[in-house]
């Protein structure tokens, strides 16, 4: 129940918010006019593509790739969004508020996190929205939009459970948000070294998360991917639990 | 035959030789108290005596290193979910969340503090009314001065009508009419059953609001004793006497 009550708090927080409205509108913005890009190019390549009728189509030159521009746009999105998640609180001082409302330090962590997943969740859905409109003129292929959308979900919920970490750790809501980009970003491409030697496998390429991306928004759904995901949150989660902790035990 | 024994009722609030270290130092030392219902005490100590880390723990935002905490009898420490309900706390500065509204405020204490529906509409409006923050229900807390806040913290503080109420240094930034209202209030809730713990620097406000005074000093409780409105000279020596024969080199 505290977490949803916190989570609540940390929702209405964040409607009122300017920076999550400016966010979800520059960004929306600019999916749309990729959109447009992107149909317009599908639309003109439409004769060359008669002549190959299994090969890509609507969702892997429209729908696919302007997911992939919203995982991209994440990587700033989220830092922004979750950088004063609990860094904010420590600085307002209203964390003791809620430690002595007898709320314990694993809910205040979730319950500001699921607010954090709620608002990407939506941003994700108005994404979608956009080649979804034209699914009953198109040939969609459902479930590569759906392994794609799985992927891009899993992406958004990690970056956020990372956000929330470094919003833990920092006593200023800029330096998470600079903590969490640089981490995302590290863990993005922590295998570029072993690509450009031409390594394809090992615990190096296995840590790095575009490893378990690419597969998604290719529509091959695997466990080990998605074990990843929940793996790489559940552990963000508990640190920032645990650091909350510290900070009520420390005062 | 059944004899019936009158029984007392437990203390609303038992601290048994509680301590705390903060910052590599003792902040809190073996201090032990009992206060009954209804009752207002006033907490003396000059500044790192240890009066705000003792009001942390009691409102359960801290805790403390040894020693117990009972609330009603019940072990506070065991069921931290306790100050839930029955504590309201106000901490030095009323903390808030800048871009929400004071209605906002009440509400999301309110919900934090187990209110819901209609009772936490109701114990919304009556505070509101209470505390006369109906020219401000729809302001943004970032925007309000020092005294607007301070009123803000006391309505979220008394929301959910505690059983014990923790107020640090309550009368800061507040003008002297506000103060006087202050002071009605305390009094107020003690008439109608509240413990309140009043931690202050002045000690007219102490000879003021309280029943009894409690003196910090160096984390340790110097003092304990009753408190009457003509008791000013006679607190002000005791809380000199402890300030200055406890730390000598502050006093040269």
């Amino acid at each position: 129940m505290s977490a949803l009550t916190v989570s609540r708090l940390e929702w209405r927080r964040l409607l009122v918010r300017p920076l999550a409205w400016v966010l979800a509108a520059l960004t929306l913005a600019w999916l749309a006019w990729n959109f447009t890009l992107l149909l317009g190019s599908f639309l003109a390549s439409q004769i060359q593509r008669a002549a190959a009728p299994d090969g890509p189509g609507f969702t892997d030159l429209v729908a696919v790739p302007l997911l992939g521009q919203l995982a991209q746009l994440a990587f700033l999105v989220v830092p922004l969004l979750t950088m004063s998640v609990i860094a904010g609180d420590r600085r307002n001082g209203t964390l003791p508020l809620l430690f002595a409302a007898g709320v314990p330090a694993s809910r205040i962590v979730l319950g500001k996190y699921l607010a954090i997943l709620g608002w990407l969740l939506l941003w994700l859905l108005l994404t979608l929205a956009m080649p979804l409109t034209l699914a009953h003129a198109t040939h969609l292929d459902w479930g590569k939009l759906a392994a794609a959308t799985l992927g891009v979900t899993l992406m958004l919920a990690a970056l956020a459970a990372l956000g929330v970490a470094c919003s833990s750790f920092a006593s200023h809501p800029a330096i998470a948000a600079a903590a969490a980009l640089i981490l995302a970003l590290a863990l993005w491409s922590v295998n570029l070294g072993a690509q450009m030697a031409g390594i394809h496998g090992g615990a190096i390429n296995a840590l790095a998360m575009s490893t378990h991306v690419q597969p998604l928004l290719r529509g091959l759904v695997s466990s080990a991917d998605v074990l990843w995901f929940v793996l790489l949150i559940a552990l963000s989660l508990a640190l920032a639990t645990r650091r909350l902790a510290t900070d009520k035990e420390r005062g | 035959m059944t004899t019936i024994t009158p029984t007392t009722p437990a203390p609303v609030l038992q601290l048994e030789h509680v301590s705390r270290r903060r910052a590599s130092r003792p902040a809190v030392q073996d201090l032990s108290l009992a206060l009954p219902r209804g009752q207002v005490l006033g907490l003396l100590g000059v500044n790192g005596a240890g009066k705000s880390t003792t009001l942390s723990m009691i409102a359960g935002a801290l805790r403390p290193d040894s020693g117990g905490i009972k609330l009603n009898g019940e072990d506070f420490l065991e069921r931290p979910e306790l100050a839930r309900t029955r504590i309201g706390w106000l901490p030095e500065r009323a903390p808030l969340w800048p871009e929400l509204t004071v209605t906002e405020h009440l509400d999301a204490h309110g919900r934090l503090r187990g209110l819901r529906g209609v009772a936490l509409h109701q114990a919304r409006t009556n505070i509101i009314e209470r505390l006369e923050l109906q020219p401000l229900a729809r302001r943004l807390a970032g925007v309000l001065s020092q005294g607007q806040r301070q009123r803000l913290g006391l309505a979220c503080a008394l929301l959910h009508k505690p059983a014990l109420l923790v107020l640090d240094e309550p009368a800061n930034a507040l003008d002297p009419v506000q103060v006087a209202a202050l002071r009605k209030l305390v009094r107020e809730q003690a008439a109608a059953g509240t413990t309140v713990i009043l931690s202050t620097h002045l000690l007219g406000e102490v000879t003021a609001v309280c029943d009894r005074v409690a003196i910090l000093h160096e984390g340790m409780l110097r003092h304990d004793g009753v408190v009457r409105s003509d008791d000013l000279d006679a607190l002000e020596k005791t809380f000199f006497e402890i300030a200055m024969k406890h730390t000598p080199a502050q006093a040269a």
